[in-house]
């Protein structure tokens, strides 16, 4: 069978120019062998294949091996345009904006917790609310969600619900600038008021973990895991408010093609230039949606750190939790980048697709400065997630990205086809996993097999070159809606 | 039947079908109203709610009309499962709403998306495939 792709090298294969007249970069994406063919009828490389005839778009249009199916981009995606007459398209965002990974590291091994988990998931899912129609535990003055959305974690940190190294180790510190309230809708607004500090459902979740081996010992050692130790993850976004802002600017955009003479092969491609007023206008409100999200977050991790607190103190040698990092995996940032020699200012779209700057990057912490950017990809429930680092080859080759998780790769009504949710409940319980699932049909879309292999992933990104492993971390249990 | 599920990797989407624009726009809330609760447990006394849209298409305004509806369901726990259409255009719409507050949510729409919607003559009438976001 014919396919518009060649291989380059190992893990990565190009679509050129000549292949579609609407192109105005090549294509490029990371895989193997095994995640190709697992793509099936997927429609993913013909959506990056669309991304590639954006306007303004710089150097290729780029998907990760996790990729599958999106709106308008894959899930996977990565597309830099000019700063500041290049598009901006929301669907290269997604509608969770800023949906993302925090990493909390503790002091305790996984032997000291395991005779507690149980009372531990517990205390985990009263005090982190998840699941459909949850409203949050925080109650906003007049005039706080507004605060939340010009400064994010800031918020948090007056509010007494963070710590300055909390905001020193997330990604932009946990408040972008530009970011302007009054460009959200109202309508957002509504939705997010009652939802900070809420973990949603779908594939969201809160898990306990242990690091399960160490691959960079210097990473890791700089990011307190060694083999044995216990971290949380979150996997969450800028919930109901978020998807608002991405509803309501997809349908403001639709009349901005007309207006900018742009034709594109799919609606949910829609943009504008990022110097357009609405172009500006989104710009601002996925700023603000962003920075909603890092407090979420923010304040979710405030609430671990409370359940831990209450059920271990007394019991083990040290309850503290602190921060390791947190990452976007649905954003456009404004960056800098290095484009055949010129120093050029990209919008740069990550749509399930990580920043992984590389050492050196002025945008990172001190504390990661010389080994790179932590990247945090989580594996499907049940399955191994992953700690990794950028690299300056990713720098070079991807706008300094790199994959975000597994990918799906079964729907959720063949995956409930074939998993019921209480058996996959017993099953992973039986493999020493404790589960708080709000619904069974909710456990059962989220099977292991629904999703690509991880660990695959993991190796076409390490192989070539775009992240580098530091650690694999196994789950003890899994807090989802 | 109006409204059938169909498969979709990440998400949920239907193809729903009416044999004018006012059929349509409903098969496609009740079936939209499927995915949110399979089994509905209604309470409460009925409720009428008004509607006025405008779009730029017929596709804009179905994506409109059920993200509208998506935002009661998620905001006043509320299932609509009668519709009395005042007008309805391409471009327009002026409707009531009839529901209930519903207490078995088992899924939130995220989002109504663009993704592959089109508004199709077949041999009776109208059918359209929707893709929502969850």
């Amino acid at each position: 069978m014919t396919h518009p792709w060649t291989r380059i090298d190992r893990y990565r294969y190009e679509i050129p120019m000549s292949f579609r007249p609407d192109m105005r970069v090549p294509a490029c994406f990371f895989s193997d062998d095994t995640l190709l063919e697992s793509l099936g009828e997927d429609r993913s490389i013909e959506q990056l294949i669309n991304t590639a005839t954006l306007p303004g778009t710089v150097k290729h249009a780029l998907a990760m091996p996790d990729m599958h199916q999106g709106y308008g981009f894959p899930i996977g995606g990565v597309v830099a345009t000019r700063y500041p007459d290049g598009i901006i398209s929301p669907g290269g965002v997604g509608y969770d904006i800023n949906c993302g990974v925090r990493l909390l590291g503790t002091h305790l091994d996984r032997e000291e917790i395991a005779p507690l988990m149980e009372e531990l998931a517990s205390a985990l899912n009263t005090h982190c609310p998840s699941g459909v129609g949850k409203g949050g535990h925080v109650r906003l003055k007049p005039g706080e969600l507004e605060q939340i959305l010009e400064t994010g974690s800031r918020w948090a940190l007056k509010r007494g619900l963070a710590t300055p190294a909390d905001l020193e180790r997330t990604e932009e510190g946990g408040c972008l600038s530009g970011a302007d309230p009054a460009k959200v809708s109202q309508r957002a607004m509504e939705r997010g008021r009652d939802q900070v500090g809420t973990l949603g459902a779908g594939n969201h979740f809160i898990e306990v973990d242990m690091v399960d081996e160490v691959f960079d010992a210097t990473a890791a050692d700089r990011m307190g895991l060694s083999p044995g130790r216990v971290t949380v993850q979150i996997h969450c976004g800028s919930r109901g408010l978020g998807h608002q802002v991405c509803t309501d600017y997809v349908k403001r955009f639709q009349k901005s093609i007309a207006v900018h003479g742009y034709r594109l092969p799919d609606r949910e491609l829609v943009c504008a230039p990022i110097n357009s007023p609405e172009g500006a206008d989104y710009l601002a409100a996925m700023n603000a949606a962003a920075n909603y999200a890092f407090a979420n977050r923010q304040v979710l991790a405030h609430h671990i750190r409370t359940a831990f607190e209450e059920v271990l103190t007394g019991r083990v040698g040290n309850t503290g939790i602190y921060q390791i990092y947190d990452i976007a995996h649905n954003m456009a940032k404004i960056e800098t980048h290095e484009i055949d020699g010129n120093r050029l200012p990209l919008c740069v779209h990550r749509k399930g697709a990580t920043r992984a700057f590389g050492p050196g990057s002025r945008e990172l912490p001190e504390a990661y400065r010389d080994i790179g950017q932590p990247v945090l990809v989580p594996g499907s429930m049940g399955t191994a997630s992953w700690v990794l680092v950028g690299t300056s080859t990713a720098m070079d080759l991807t706008f300094g990205s790199t994959c975000h998780g597994a990918g799906r790769q079964l729907s959720r009504n063949m995956a409930k086809r074939r998993v019921k949710g209480a058996a996959l409940k017993r099953e992973l319980e039986e493999h020493g996993i404790v589960i708080r699932a709000g619904s069974m049909g909710g456990l059962a879309e989220e099977a292991p097999i629904a999703y690509k292999d991880v660990d695959r992933v993991i190796e076409v990104v390490h192989g070539a070159g775009i992240a580098r492993k530091v650690a694999r971390l196994v789950p003890l249990a899994v807090i989802k809606g | 039947m109006p409204y059938e599920e169909i498969e979709h990797t990440a998400d949920y989407a239907i193809r729903a079908e009416g044999e004018d624009l006012a059929e349509l726009f409903r098969s496609a809330a009740l079936g939209m109203n499927s995915l949110i609760a399979p089994h509905p447990v209604h309470g409460g006394m009925e409720v009428a709610v008004p509607i006025k849209l405008e779009g730029m298409d017929v596709e804009g305004l179905l994506v409109d009309w059920l993200g509208e509806l998506a935002y009661l369901a998620e905001s006043r726990s509320m299932l609509f499962h009668r519709f009395e259409f005042e007008e309805i255009s391409e471009r327009r719409l002026k409707a009531t709403l009839y529901g209930r507050t519903v207490d078995s949510i088992r899924k939130h729409i995220k989002a109504v998306t663009y993704h592959n919607l089109e508004v199709r003559e077949t041999d009776t009438g109208l059918e359209a495939t929707v893709v929502f976001d969850v």
